[in-house]
């Protein structure tokens, strides 16, 4: 049954969406009928609820995280429910005839009843998730609803702040309830209501008491978080007088009120609630009387209300929470019927400002009536509901609590704030409906339509009724929703309002007497003066919100990301490299590294004399990287170099061959690319010269650049001064010769044991190879390196300049000398690669090595004789030896099919060859043939391309892209 | 390797074989018919995509294949099946802009089915190595793909700085899988863990474990390796924004996660203050530096960053409950990117220009409701407001920290959280309040489906969340 109050509303809002704009009466029906609906059922519940009884509605929803989708109904969320209902039902009514007939009426009514579902909610969660849940689902449709008349700007800004304040306590509120959850152990209401001792003892119990009243004092617009409300103001009148004064204002006390079995008494509590409540109490009213904006008058004594309840709950006393329940309940009533009356006299009149407004009761009596008695409930009259609870506050104030300051101010406070209340409940009534009439209005003034008044008189009459014979009338149902709070502590009050010439009653009078008094004072100041409280008025709250917000989010985070952020791409690197540095240095100065003793033994002096050329060399091609390339990738060569040596000098010749070759081929491959980069860049600026920055950036660089190696290289010797895990080098090495036939380790790891992975691995080479040929086939270079390098230029001029000589020639001649010994260099090399390949098996060499010393024969072929030369003595295309490369590898493998045997099993043993003499004749020679074919193919292919660069016309590259312009 | 167990671990592979076989193919299709079929590729290349993630769902079974590189649980099924429906979504996304973002090429499609099948590797991976080459997989074809409109100065700056930071953060993460093998002697996560349990902690192996953290946060883009973030976002063309923006997270999250849980659970102590540290900087830097943006898809990568750091909190709790809230973090992460990233596709002005500033959704309410109230829900949701899907993967990651006692972090993350909520109701504050600039042109059909089924989603999961944390709760039950 209670999923009802949740279903019906949303599912009549989703309806609501869908009627025509124009069916401002059809939907105002269908609204007004959901919202009777609920507040039927509510009224058919109430037996179940009396004395205490709980209905509660369990939908199993994520039962394994305590997420469940429960409704719980008890006497106070009865109370809570019907106000909600009944309150809308009469709203609905009024914004029939309130919002005009160009307003979207759907729209709003649709985003009522969601907040209304909301709402109801928020009071029949029985799991403290869901309730979170709503509370953040009334701040969202609160916020459109504010802002439903979009046009308007105040309204934007109103509904903005009112979202980004009670959407932010309602976040803080969440925390508090989860770490509760926490506590408790469980989500479910009923649980936690029964675990006071265990919250108020729990060392969280500050955190929780602070982020749930962050939630409840926002929600509820309590100082310092009060000046949302007013702002508020610009929303439509209908959703004013529900949301700010029986509704979403009161979730915060309901909130309060809710928990205050289990988080009231304590001294933290009585301070902060206590604190917040009397300071909003006293400024809200002394706010309010300084308005001129009608609505901003009721807005700031509404928070002046609120204010006033959370004192009550403040207390700690049965009493006192009794006094507030029946206080949320009266303000209700005459509030709402307040704003509506407000809303009346702005529809029919066109303005809200005191100042222009005056003698109305001429022209719509029947609502100056009702406004009258309603504000004079407002201001605590005897014999209106406003008089007894305000009466039972009283009484509450004079009683200690706690004996400290705070208590002892109460009684003043209260008794200040009263007359407060007094005199701009005098003003409402004074200035808009006596004195000399209103001129130049923008309408003329007149009864609103029988129906809208209608509410008021409804509410109006709740609070006459209410006033007069209270224990009949709210007797029963107020009684039944203390029960529900306070259980068996359940004091014994009495509902009357003549209890006797007591304190309460004197401070009554003087406050009455003191509030007409001061009105009458201040009458004709209020009557000219600005809007809002003199010297106050200077601090504006909005103002204040808004410079922080945007200091704060605006601000300070542009100025952050414009100081931490970039768009470019080496501070990026730098940033990188440096968190790097920080993060691995600081395990390294928590943990109290100690470094591995460092084990001198006899240090070769030619060895390290070898090193320091290799260091020289690494750092003068870091330093030259960016000024001389050629020099930087020269010097690059002498540190690989001194690698290369380094393996010969520690016994790993194999190593040191591959690596030699590799480097070889890699320099002159780079060294050709150079040719397409802009020779250096000239260093303008001399040494002297360059500014501090420059000095400061470049200092900067190089110690991250020390720190960065240092701290790679004591991470790489702690690492070799460890105990070697257990590695498959020793089973590599002693099954080498027995299983794959060879001495050569790396070889046979090559060619037999990891077979399979080196046939992938030459697959790939070909691909690279293929690759880089058809990335540069297309390639242009820039028009600013098209131009022929200097000495080309040179030798050229020179040629030009004498007749006899062809252009070239003085190239040929200069490279006569080199050509021709390169020349012959070719066939010692290929006997080199042949020699290589051959001995692989058992000493350094292999297929990969051969085939990287064979293709060097190539290049010293395109450095001495020139592209065209070779080309057009290159028998053999680089494409037909990397395919047949691939399939003799493929092939060999395959062959141990044939016998029988898996993939790749290689055979071996010695076959001697005249004039080479014995050599070992595994299978996988023919695998290694296939390498080597591959590896020379590949090496080939890509000084082709590269080569090709040179020969290139620049003519055709204009051509290309004209072509490609007009293809376009 | 018999030829049994290579037909297991074949059988467990079978998607991931799919793929890329479906890439080698359509490549071959795309070379033959030439440049003109790259619609066709791309219709093929979604088949694929669906083909491999329906074999996924229906054949795979559990287990390890080959040698215990790869790992078939329900957690990878899980991972898997959010990348791979995030490369469909992101791919469905291109059809309708391929040609004004000039990324109607065949190798486009490609590159993305080579990504994912990346990513698909990558969440299956059980062994450093299989980790590394299938990251790199996946980091090599999104480097391509980052500056594939070639002609563009901003996408092919965004691919070279992705492709050079990318680089830096591969060789850290090399550089730290190398040192955790040279201390424990193992590259599998399993017996990395079991040496750890035995030998106890080293210095060496926590150096290791920072640069591998680094090297994954880099492709979480969490703080501090966030840098490349927007500037490739907003270079990138939008649907390649998109693209990066769901899939290539929602996996390396998944290895992030592994990684931790699997091979350093003997030293979570260690990882997890990591943990926290870069979720506590991601969350605040999202949420700060967001602020200021004015470029939506800044915007988006700042709220990314955000996002990662939220989902971080759930690991950074290194329960059960924690890898449930990231698993559903991630999948409520993507649907929500995805719708949103739908609604920025579909900013495209009558006259066919792409418009990316937050200010040209002024006025959206009046001039396109639908699309203004489903960028409304997801901007609600983004910023973790209740009851959107948001607020749930927010309330379970939180849930897992105060549970596992990082209060601070919890407090943190709500804040931050606040701080994220502002700039998303500056959007919708511009869709609702501001004046309208000019209208957009039609929006798409594919385009309205996404951001339609994502908005759906986003406010359904109150209803639909039940099953989805069961399916959650069942994945992440895989390491505990």
């Amino acid at each position: 049954m209670l999923s009802v109050f949740i279903l019906a509303p949303f599912a009549g809002s989703l309806l609501a969406i869908f009627f025509p704009p124009d069916q401002r009466g059809a939907t105002a029906w269908f609204a007004g009928a959901i919202a009777l609906l609920c507040f039927l059922v509510a009224a058919g519940l109430y037996p179940f609820v009396t004395s205490g009884g709980v209905l509660r509605y369990d939908l199993a929803w994520l039962p394994e995280l305590g997420l469940n989708f429960t409704l719980r109904m008890d006497g106070f969320a009865w109370l809570f429910t019907v106000l909600v209902t009944a309150i809308g039902v009469l709203v609905v009514l009024y914004a029939r005839y309130y919002m005009a007939a160009e307003d979207p009426v759907p729209r709003f009514l649709a985003l009522f009843l969601a907040f209304m579902g909301s709402m109801l909610g928020v009071v029949l969660s029985g799991n403290l998730i869901l309730l979170a849940v709503f509370w953040e689902l009334t701040s969202i449709v609160s916020f459109l609803l504010i802002g439903y008349w979009h046009h308007n700007a105040h309204a934007r800004d109103g509904a903005r702040m009112a979202l980004t304040m009670t959407g932010t306590g309602g976040l803080c509120m969440l925390v508090g309830l989860l770490l509760m959850g926490r506590i408790v152990g469980s989500y479910d209401l009923d649980v936690v209501l029964t675990s006071g001792d265990l919250i108020r003892n729990s060392p969280l119990y500050m955190p929780v008491l602070i982020l749930i009243l962050l939630g409840a004092l926002t929600k509820s617009a309590q100082f310092p978080f009060h000046f949302w409300l007013p702002h508020a103001m610009s929303a439509p009148t209908p959703v004013s007088a529900y949301l700010h004064s029986a509704t979403m204002v009161k979730a915060g006390v309901f909130l309060l009120a809710r928990l205050w079995p289990v988080m009231a008494g304590t001294e933290a509590w009585f301070w902060t609630v206590g604190l917040a409540g009397l300071s909003t109490l006293l400024l809200g009213a002394y706010f309010a009387i300084f308005q001129q904006d009608l609505k901003g008058l009721l807005a700031y004594s509404t928070i002046s209300h609120l204010g006033l309840i959370t004192v009550l709950l403040s207390l700690g006393s049965p009493l006192a929470a009794v006094a507030a329940v029946f206080h949320i309940v009266n303000h209700a009533t005459f509030k709402a019927s307040l704003f509506m009356a407000a809303g009346i006299i702005d529809h029919e009149t066109g303005t809200r400002d005191m100042r222009k407004l005056g003698g109305l009761i001429r022209y719509m009596p029947g609502t100056a009536v009702l406004a009258m008695v309603a504000s004079a409930a407002m201001a605590g009259v005897p014999l209106l509901n406003g008089f007894i609870s305000k009466e039972m506050f009283f009484a509450e104030a004079i009683e200690t609590h706690q004996a400290n300051i705070l208590d002892t101010m109460t009684p003043y406070g209260a008794t200040l704030a009263g007359m407060f209340a007094v005199t701009y409940s005098l003003r409402f009534i004074h200035s808009v409906f006596y004195g000399k009439a209103p001129e130049d209005l923008p309408k003329v003034p007149h009864e609103p339509p029988r129906w809208m008044r209608a509410p008021i008189e409804f509410l109006v009459l709740a609070c006459l009724v209410v006033g007069i014979i209270p224990a009949i009338t709210i007797g029963p149902f107020l009684h039944t929703a203390v029960v529900a709070i306070l259980g068996a502590s359940t004091p014994q009050y009495s509902l009357a309002v003549w209890h006797g010439w007591n304190l309460p009653l004197i401070m009554s009078f003087v406050a009455l007497a003191g509030g007409v008094g001061l009105y009458f004072l201040m009458r004709n100041y209020l009557a000219t003066s600005i809007e809002g409280p003199p010297i106050f008025r200077l601090l504006h709250g909005q103002r204040i919100f808004e410079r922080v917000l945007v200091t704060l989010s605006w601000k300070w985070a542009r100025s952050l990301e414009q100081r931490l952020g970039t768009r470019r791409l080496q501070p990026q690197m730098r940033f990188l490299v440096f968190i790097a540095i920080a993060a691995a240095a600081l395990p390294l100065l928590l943990s109290h590294y100690e470094m591995p003793p460092l084990l001198v033994r006899s240090i070769d002096p030619a060895f390290a004399l070898l090193w320091a050329v290799g260091i020289a060399c690494a750092i003068g091609a870091a330093l030259l990287a960016k000024f001389h390339r050629l020099a930087a990738l020269v010097l690059l060569g002498g540190a690989g170099l001194t690698t290369c040596l380094t393996f010969v000098w520690l016994s790993a010749p194999d190593l040191a061959v591959t690596q030699l070759l590799v480097e070889i081929v890699t320099t002159v491959l780079i060294l050709l690319g150079l040719r397409w980069l802009p020779k250096r860049i000239e260093d303008t600026q001399e040494s002297e010269l360059l500014s501090l920055q420059v000095r400061f950036r470049r200092l900067r660089d190089f110690l991250l650049a020390i720190t960065a190696g240092g701290g790679v290289a004591l991470i790489a010797y702690t690492m070799m001064t460890r105990p070697l895990p257990e590695t498959i080098a020793s089973y590599f090495l002693e099954r080498a010769y027995k299983e794959g036939g060879g001495t050569n380790v790396v070889n046979v790891i090559l060619v037999d044991f990891r077979g399979f992975d080196t046939l992938g691995e030459i697959g790939v080479l070909a691909i690279v190879a293929l690759t880089v040929f058809a990335l540069l086939l297309r390639f242009r270079p820039q028009a600013d390196s098209l131009e022929a390098p200097e000495q080309q230029r040179v030798q050229n001029a020179f040629d030009d300049d004498h007749p006899d000589r062809n252009e070239g020639d003085s190239v040929a001649e200069y490279l006569f000398v080199p050509s021709v010994i390169m020349r012959w260099m070719f066939p010692v090399i290929g006997m080199l690669a042949a020699y290589l390949f051959l001995r692989g098996h058992d000493l350094p060499g292999g297929g990969f090595a051969a085939g990287i010393a064979m293709s060097i024969g190539f290049i010293l072929q395109y450095m001495s004789g020139g592209t065209r030369w070779v080309e057009e003595r290159l028998r053999i295309h680089p494409l037909r030896w990397m395919s047949i490369g691939l399939l003799v590898a493929a092939a060999t493998g395959i062959g141990s099919w044939l016998f029988g045997y898996p993939f790749l099993t290689s055979h071996a043993q010695y076959a001697t060859l005249p004039i080479v003499g014995k050599f070992p004749l595994a299978s996988a020679l023919f695998f290694d043939l296939g390498v080597f074919s591959l590896v020379l193919g590949a090496t080939v292919l890509i000084l082709i391309a590269l080569a090709h660069q040179s020969i290139r016309a620049p003519r055709a590259h204009a051509r290309a892209m004209r072509s490609g312009k007009e293809a376009s | 390797m018999t030829a049994e167990t290579l037909l297991a671990s074949l059988q467990l592979s079978i998607p991931e074989l799919i793929l890329a076989v479906g890439a080698m193919a359509l490549l071959m299709i795309g070379v033959f018919a030439g440049e003109k079929s790259a619609s066709t590729v791309t219709g093929l290349a979604v088949a694929v995509l669906i083909i491999a993630g329906l074999w996924l769902v229906l054949k795979t079974g559990e287990g390890e294949a080959y040698g215990g590189a790869f790992l078939s649980d329900p957690f990878a099924k899980f991972m898997k099946v959010l990348a791979l429906i995030g490369s469909i979504t992101a791919m469905v996304m291109t059809v309708g802009h391929a040609r004004s973002a000039q990324i109607d090429r065949f190798e486009f499609p490609v590159l993305l089915v080579l990504a994912t099948l990346g990513m698909l590797l990558m969440i299956s991976a059980n062994d450093l190595i299989s980790l590394y080459l299938s990251l790199e997989l996946q980091s090599l074809a999104l480097y391509v793909v980052a500056a594939i409109n070639r002609d563009s100065v901003r996408s092919t700056e965004a691919g070279l700085k992705y492709f050079v930071l990318g680089a830096l953060s591969s060789g850290m993460l090399l550089y730290g899988m190398s040192l955790i093998y040279g201390f424990t002697g193992h590259t599998g996560f399993t017996q990395i863990a079991a040496a750890l349990t035995a030998e106890g902690r080293s210095l060496g192996l926590i150096f290791g474990l920072v640069f591998v953290l680094a090297g994954l946060a880099f492709k979480i883009s969490a703080v501090p390796f966030h840098m490349w973030t927007p500037d490739v976002y907003e270079g990138a063309p939008t649907p390649v924004t998109a693209f990066f923006a769901a899939a290539p997270k929602v996996a390396a999250m998944a290895i992030l996660v592994r990684i931790v849980i699997n091979a350093f659970e003997p030293v979570v102590a260690d990882w997890q203050q990591i943990i926290v540290f870069i979720s506590i900087a991601s969350m605040l830097l999202g949420a700060f530096a967001a602020i200021g943006q004015k470029n939506i898809k800044r915007l988006m990568a700042y709220s990314s960053i955000g996002h990662m750091g939220y989902a971080l909190v759930g690991l950074a709790a290194g329960s059960m409950a924690g890898v449930r809230g990231v698993l559903l973090y991630m999948l409520i992460y993507m649907v929500m990117t995805l719708g949103t990233f739908a609604c920025i596709l579909a900013m495209r002005r009558k006259e066919g220009e792409n418009v990316e500033n937050i200010d040209d959704l002024a006025g959206l309410s009046q001039t396109n409701p639908f699309m203004a109230t489903v960028l409304t829900v997801l901007m609600f949701s983004l910023a973790g407001i209740p009851p959107m899907a948001g607020f749930f993967g927010k309330y379970f990651v939180f849930m897992a920290a105060i549970e596992a006692q990082l209060y601070a972090l919890a407090i943190i993350g709500v804040l931050a959280s606040v701080v994220g909520a502002y700039y998303y109701l500056r959007v919708i504050k511009v869709m609702w309040f501001d004046d309208a600039k000019g209208e957009f042109a039609r929006t798409a059909g594919e385009l309205k489906l996404v951001f339609g089924l994502s908005g759906l989603f986003v406010i359904g999961y109150v209803l639909i969340g039940g099953p989805l944390g069961s399916a959650a709760e069942a994945a992440a039950r895989t390491f505990f």
